[in-house]
């Protein structure tokens, strides 16, 4: 059972020492640095044609990536703006403490009496609300026209909303309930109400909120990290044979991977896009009723949108996702392609 | 520049595909394998390329055991080879020219000497006039040739082809045959495996006859 090889002619001598000679110029050499630049660029060319050239597979790739991206972008946002309606500090915050002054005091000492209390430090806010624009305010509440009108006159007094800065008084060792006793104490002032059950409310709600915003991101993140993992590994179940060939010319493992990394890279970042205008428009769409529901809370608040940070963090942590998804999946298949040809 | 040392190749399957082989090949030496079907020339060209391990034995190339080297080192030792098949392996949605200058890109070269070398080995085989086609719209050999185009744009020091005249016709092969002759005159070492008898003895180079195990 052997195998034998015969030499049937024996070649040229001459020939083989002038061709070794001229082996030597065949060479050329190219820097590993421009060689590395040279297939990024390829890469990156070739990784934008494929998705520009399926438009259909793209676009519902980006939009499934969207979705999944605007869902806790959103929320993130309307926590952000709940949070500074419950916050001490900042222009969105609704007042907690309600002064109500005496019937006998005068527009402008009830103005003055409201300076001087936002000069106190306790205090962030103080703004008064005179008894004529108080009972316009209840004309424009269904019903009360009427009412008011059988009354005559305008039996309400002046009010002034008061937003404390819990902080300082938290600091001086008072509690919120102590702080508004004491604002019952000041001259002109008839009764104190305090309304702050349900910025506390809010708070815990937030809270909560803010756990279950970050669950969601987390499981949308993965859900990202599948959709762009299970595209990438199509794509390469598409181009097996091209794979296959490449790899027999001389390819690496690296230009091989390449392509699809930045594949991923444009699904997260082209999908993380469009879940910014996905947002930006849902938030247009409610910006109108959120500040009718701030009126009703005599807050100035108005709803703020994606801001830069949150923007390229998104798109960050978005190409990110959509770079680990296509990782998983090209690793997979070079991996289990190495097992077959080490068999 | 290639040695086989007792080289032996049994595949998973059982199928022992060659047996204690010894061979030398000298760089820019021109040779002919030949042998009846099953003999292990397909084998023995993969086992050079490294698209195949041997079971036993040494293969040095270039004095270098071709066992040592890392699964990091094939792609560069490869992009040394010029490997034609004779199913040509052709990529048909990419053009002509994006084919042959597939190993251009892979070793980074610039746009510019891509395009340049490219062109010239087209105008080799004959084909720089249908650079812009898909594979599928040429003949037989035409294909062939494109492959081939691939095999030494790269200028390899090695060509290594698997029936490049198997599917095409006397005239044809003879054409091909002598493009395999001009690149050996310029240094490449080439190794044809073929059982064409006639075209062999025509080229008048040495040949290595290979005989069937019995398994």
């Amino acid at each position: 059972m052997s195998k034998k090889n015969t030499q049937k002619n024996s070649s040229n001598k001459r020939t083989q020492k002038t061709n070794k000679k001229k082996q030597k110029n065949q060479v050329t050499t190219t820097t590993p640095l421009t060689a590395w630049i040279n297939q990024h660029r390829n890469s990156i060319k070739f990784s934008s044609q494929r998705l520009w050239l399926n438009p259909f597979s793209t676009w519902m790739t980006l939009a499934v990536i969207a979705l999944a991206l605007a869902l806790p972008t959103g929320l993130h946002i309307l926590l952000k703006n709940l949070s500074s309606v419950a916050s001490n500090d900042g222009e969105n915050r609704a007042s907690t403490i309600s002064l109500f002054l005496k019937p006998s005091v005068t527009a402008q000492r009830a103005l003055d009496r409201s300076e001087l209390l936002s000069e106190r430090s306790e205090i962030s806010s103080a703004k008064l609300i005179t008894k004529d624009q108080a009972i316009e305010n209840f004309k424009h509440i269904q019903g009360f026209k009427e009412i008011l009108a059988t009354i005559g006159g305008n039996p309400l007094p002046h009010v002034i909303a008061i937003s404390p800065d819990l902080s300082v008084i938290a600091e001086s060792g008072q509690t919120i309930e102590g702080f508004a006793k004491s604002l019952k104490n000041e001259s002109d002032v008839d009764n104190v109400q305090i309304d702050l059950e349900w910025v506390q409310r809010l708070r815990a709600i937030l809270n909560i909120a803010e756990r279950v915003t970050l669950v969601i991101a987390t499981l949308l993140g993965i859900t990202v990290l599948l959709v762009v993992g299970n595209t990438i590994r199509l794509n390469i179940s598409g181009k097996k044979r091209e794979i296959e060939i490449i790899q027999l010319i001389g390819a690496t493992n690296h230009y091989i991977r390449r392509p699809f990394l930045y594949e991923g890279v444009w699904y997260g970042f082209f999908g993380g896009i469009l879940s910014l205008v996905i947002v930006h428009f849902s938030l247009l769409f409610i910006v109108a009723p959120v500040e009718t529901l701030a009126k009703l809370y005599d807050s100035e608040f108005v709803i703020s949108g994606v801001g830069i940070i949150i923007m390229l963090k998104l798109l960050f942590s978005s190409a990110l996702l959509g770079l680990a998804g296509a990782w998983i999946a090209v690793g997979r298949h070079l991996q289990q392609q190495s097992k077959r040809m080490n068999r | 520049m290639i040695e086989f040392k007792r080289v032996s190749k049994k595949y998973p399957t059982g199928q022992l595909a060659l047996y204690n082989v010894n061979l030398r090949l000298d760089a820019g030496e021109m040779v002919f394998l030949t042998g009846v079907s099953g003999a292990g020339k397909s084998t023995l060209l993969k086992l050079i390329a490294r698209l195949e391990r041997p079971s036993e034995g040494h293969i040095l190339i270039g004095g270098k055991t071709l066992k040592l080297l890392s699964d990091q080192q094939i792609p560069s030792y490869r992009r040394n080879i010029g490997f034609i098949y004779q199913d040509p392996h052709l990529l048909d949605d990419q053009s002509v020219f994006d084919n042959v200058a597939l190993p251009l890109k892979i070793a980074g070269i610039s746009d510019d000497e891509i395009q340049h070398r490219t062109q010239a080995a087209l105008e080799k085989v004959d084909l720089k006039n249908k650079s812009t086609r898909s594979p599928q719209m040429l003949s037989a050999g035409e294909r062939q040739r494109v492959g081939i185009a691939r095999a030494v744009v790269n200028k390899p020091t090695i060509i290594l082809a698997d029936e490049p005249t198997g599917n095409l016709d006397p005239k044809l092969a003879e054409d091909i045959m002598n493009t395999f002759a001009q690149f050996n005159e310029l240094g490449t070492t080439v190794l044809i495996a073929s059982h064409d008898h006639a075209l062999i003895e025509q080229m008048n180079k040495r040949t290595i006859v290979l005989q069937k195990v019995e398994n």
